[in-house]
């Protein structure tokens, strides 16, 4: 069973290598997927650090724009060469944090997920424009629904 | 913490994979670098490093599947 995200799928059995690891958590590598049946929401879960556990949701154009450039690094990180990447979209994921603010469940929109599904490769892509949003109001906390 | 001496050009190596060159000293406060280092290595200015650091571990704060499950 997997979760729809755009127009891919990634399937909990599907284990992803980050080879940067996320920052804080420099040691977890790899990283299984858990849908619970909300949404597009879906768990990232390390599989080297069991305390590692992110809620992710797909990057939206119609409220943030374009998603992301790859850099050369990154893309050699995702292993994504230019000739696959027709076949092989990035699937581009937001780290939510349902923890920060009692009324809002916010988005990372300056360090996204970038996901190449077909490699099983991911990698948290920094930005360091300041005026990207750390904590964007992305949905009112459930509760306050 | 190692404090080495360079000069515009020279580099610094770091184990077999990771050079750094010094490309530009710009008013004796400023310099610039070249980092030429495996794609599996994470390499970004210390503040925004930081920035983003925190807010993963304050995204982690809570469980995040108890969260999704509906609980807190």
């Amino acid at each position: 069973m997997g979760q729809v995200m755009e127009s891919k799928e990634v399937a909990e059995q599907q284990e992803f290598i980050f080879p940067q690891g996320l920052a804080g958590f420099g040691d977890a590598h790899r990283f299984g997927f858990i849908y619970e049946g909300k949404g597009d929401m879906i768990c990232m879960q390390s599989l080297d650090t069991p305390e590692a556990a992110f809620i992710l949701t797909p990057w939206d154009e119609q409220r943030l724009g374009a998603k992301p450039e790859l850099s050369a690094e990154q893309k050699g990180c995702l292993h994504l060469t230019d000739d696959a990447k027709q076949d092989c979209p990035i699937m581009w994921m937001l780290v939510l944090n349902p923890f920060a603010d009692r009324e809002w469940v916010t988005a990372n929109v300056r360090a996204p997920i970038a996901l190449h599904v077909n490699a099983g490769r991911g990698i948290q892509c920094i930005r360091h424009d300041a005026s990207l949003a750390l904590r964007y109001r992305w949905m009112p906390q459930p509760s306050t629904v | 913490m190692m404090v080495l001496r360079r000069k515009i050009g020279e580099a610094i190596r770091i184990n077999d994979d990771i050079r750094i060159v010094i490309q530009d000293i710009q008013g004796g406060h400023s310099v610039r670098f070249a980092i030429d280092a495996p794609a599996n290595v994470a390499v970004h200015r210390l503040e925004v490093y930081s920035i983003i650091e925190q807010e993963n571990r304050a995204a982690n704060q809570g469980d995040a599947l108890t969260w999704l499950k509906g609980g807190k």
